[in-house]
């Protein structure tokens, strides 16, 4: 995975670089805007990583530029960085362009979930596979599995994301048997992992289904789905009062 | 303030007026003292004529002697008409001429005498003589009931104590009314500036205010400029400083946290996978020692990334303390907040600090909207979240609300931790207050900022017990 990181401030860009390096991408530091503009034109990158408050060109014209179609990659996923205080922005980030924003002061942890998903979501986009743990999702054959894994520790200390580098063309040991619904309510909640999925949400995603369906249906497939998921290291948090959660716990013994 | 005066006043006016009223009511009896003496030495110059007037004794037993009254006794007889009597008596006590209620006491001497004697209402000074007279020796009896002294005594009331009391009194209703009527626009700039709340330092208009508080009024709106002055430029400062020292911090951060991951990462790896629910793919690669280089231990590096967070949460919060400020809020317009909304993306903001703790993170929302800043919302709410994480230990259990009541819509965070006492809600109110003895990493600006942010909404920030009986509830009501 290559990521490229737009940042001025060098503390914090070398401080980005090192925890993004650490967690297996490959990282491109530029300190301006008009530089990433340049680099962008000849390059591709996974996804990028841009501060708000740059000099010169801000962050927010240089996302509107990078969708130009003359770019190496109009559709590259961006992630935005911005100061809480200045949160506007952030609605006006996401029209111009960026798939995502994240407040300062964050946590590194935070950053890379949030990147986490945001490459899970563009890899579904142009592969069709969804992979969350050793769970994938093959959105064009309407299928889903788990991933034969070499122990949880190898789950756990894993390079970046496991299930991007092989896409989807690992042998499953395990098929899983899904109804649409079924199917409908994990689609949903992989594409938003690791943030929780509201009840109501989900809810109207299945509606496409089923015009009457209750929020009890909700419960009922994701009952289905947590007895399938959980012995294979996969559980289905609810979440009090909001909805549910896709987690990764240390497998019990397969089932 | 007017009542001390009215009170000041009122004391001043009356002590003055008794003392006259006393020295009023000495000087009436000092002349009805000399009047009675003029009147008493008048019956006694009146008695000898009276005996004079007495001819000779009776012809009969049972007959009266013979009276022809002397010309000043007749006088004196007419001129007082009702309130004056004579009588003459024998030396038994007998009354043989006059009026028959004169007549008791028989004097010894022939030394005139003088008593007082009610009769018919009237109180007559009545002077009694033995003397000789052409009927032998008899008692004559003189009354007058003009005396001045006896009048005054009862005249007293009326003429001194009520003038007097009915002065005074209306001396105090005009104090009263004067006081108020005079000091009515000193007491309207009173509740003016009352009523205003801290924040509030615009000037009063002087227009408004009556010529003689405008000096005043005018010095107060120097006053207020002065301090507004000075809040602004503190403010300026604090804000400056804040925004100043969040980038570095949050170099400082980012480098600590990577050190930190890789850290983890390293000691996860060989552990096996703990608490690597979350965070599935952190990297075992450590950092290569160089040159120069000191080893620092996972827990050492975890340490210092708390320093770090801390340190660059209250930088956050010191910025967003001084932006919160009403002041520098009156320049945006307000917009409908979705507090749903609020509470569901804090649930998804919260859930894995929640979640690392081991607490029940929940919402109970109903659909709510209120005016306002929604970034401050955020801020505000944040804040309490924060604050019920960081205190409610282990495997407890956390909510968010949100709903309307009453037409006015709500926000509540409760937990099960510690709460606070009853005793303590008041200073954790106050900035960098922390609760003596109470955990975590607090920065004490949790709180206030909340409050200075429902503050500036209009809201009322409230401090209770929670459901069961423990925890903290944080309830921010909203105007409706």
């Amino acid at each position: 995975m290559r990521l490229l990181l737009v940042e001025d401030d060098v503390m914090l860009a070398s401080g980005i670089k090192l925890g993004l390096t650490d967690a297996g991408y490959a990282v491109d530091w530029v300190g301006s805007g008009e530089r990433a503009e340049e680099v962008l034109l000849a390059e591709s990158f996974d996804a990028a990583v841009i501060d708000i408050g740059l000099p010169g060109m801000d962050g927010l014209e240089l996302t509107r530029r990078l969708r130009r179609p003359e770019m190496a990659q109009p559709s590259m996923p961006v992630l935005i960085l911005t100061a809480r205080d200045a949160l506007h922005d952030r609605v006006q980030g996401l029209d111009l362009g960026a798939d995502d924003y994240l407040v300062k002061p964050y946590e590194l942890p935070e950053l890379l979930a949030r990147l986490r998903a945001l490459l899970r979501r563009s890899q579904a986009a142009t592969t069709a596979v969804l992979s969350f743990g050793p769970l994938e999702l093959d959105a064009a054959h309407r299928t889903a599995g788990i991933r034969a894994a070499d122990g949880m520790a190898g789950v756990a200390a894993a390079s970046a994301w496991p299930g991007m580098q092989h896409g989807g063309a690992v042998p499953r040991v395990h098929a899983l048997e899904l109804g649409p619904r079924e199917w409908t309510v994990l689609e949903y909640l992989m594409i938003h992992a690791p943030k929780p999925a509201s009840k109501d949400k989900l809810l109207q995603a299945l509606t496409g289904w089923d015009k009457e369906i209750t929020p009890n249906a909700v419960e009922v497939y994701v009952s289905r789905l947590r007895s399938k998921l959980e012995p294979h290291g996969v559980a289905l948090r609810s979440i009090r009062g909001f909805g549910y959660r896709l987690e990764l716990r240390p497998a019990s013994p397969p089932g | 303030m007017t009542s001390d005066l009215r009170n000041r006043l009122l004391l001043l006016l009356l002590a003055p007026l008794c003392l006259l009223a006393l020295a009023g009511a000495w000087l009436d009896y000092r002349s009805a003292d000399e009047a009675a003496g003029r009147h008493d030495q008048r019956l006694m110059r009146l008695l000898p004529a009276l005996a004079d007037s007495i001819l000779s004794p009776a012809i009969t037993e049972e007959g009266e002697p013979l009276l022809l009254l002397a010309p000043p006794v007749e006088e004196f007889l007419r001129q007082n008409g009702g309130t004056s009597g004579f009588s003459v008596l024998d030396l038994k006590g007998r009354v043989l001429l006059g009026d028959d209620w004169l007549g008791n006491a028989v004097p010894t001497t022939q030394v005139p005498e003088f008593h007082s004697v009610e009769h018919d209402r009237v109180l007559y000074r009545v002077a009694v003589q033995r003397s000789h007279t052409g009927a032998g020796e008899l008692v004559v009896a003189l009354a007058d009931g003009s005396d001045p002294r006896q009048q005054w005594g009862r005249q007293m009331l009326l003429r001194v104590l009520l003038p007097n009391l009915a002065l005074i009194a209306a001396a105090a209703l005009a104090i009263h009314w004067a006081v108020r009527r005079a000091f009515k626009p000193l007491v309207e700039l009173a509740e003016a500036v009352e009523r205003r709340s801290p924040r509030d330092l615009s000037p009063i208009d002087e227009a408004a205010s009556p010529a003689e508080v405008r000096p005043l009024v005018d010095s107060l709106n120097r006053l207020f400029a002065l301090v507004n002055a000075q809040a602004e430029s503190q403010r300026r400062f604090v804000a400056d400083a804040a925004h100043q020292l969040r980038t570095p911090l949050a170099g400082l951060q980012a480098q600590v946290e990577a050190w930190a991951l890789a850290a983890r990462g390293g000691a996860a790896g060989a552990a096996g996978a703990q608490s690597s629910d979350l965070m599935p793919d952190v990297a075992s690669a450590r950092v290569p020692l160089a040159q120069g280089a000191i080893v620092l231990g996972a827990e050492e590096i975890e340490k210092l990334r708390q320093a770090t967070r801390r340190t660059s949460k209250l930088a956050h919060q010191l910025l967003a303390l001084s932006r919160a400020d009403a002041r520098n809020l009156d320049a945006l317009a307000p917009q409908s907040v979705d507090l749903k909304a609020l509470c569901e993306s804090l649930l998804e903001d919260f859930l894995d600090a929640a979640t690392a703790k081991g607490l029940d993170l929940g919402l109970e929302v109903a659909p709510a909207r209120t005016h306002g800043h929604g970034w401050l919302l955020r801020e505000l709410l944040s804040n309490l979240v924060d604050n019920a994480i960081q205190y409610t230990p282990c495997g407890g259990t956390v909510t968010l609300r949100c709903g309307m009541e009453a037409g006015s819509a709500f926000l509540q965070v409760e937990d099960d931790g510690p709460g606070v006492p009853e005793a303590e809600r008041g200073r954790v109110m106050q900035r960098f207050y922390r609760l003596p003895g109470s955990a975590g990493e607090g920065t004490g600006l949790g709180l206030p900022i909340a409050d200075e942010i429902a503050r500036a909404h209009q809201a009322e920030l409230a401090l209770g017990q929670g459901a069961r009986g423990q925890g903290l509830l944080v309830s921010v009501r909203f105007a409706a």
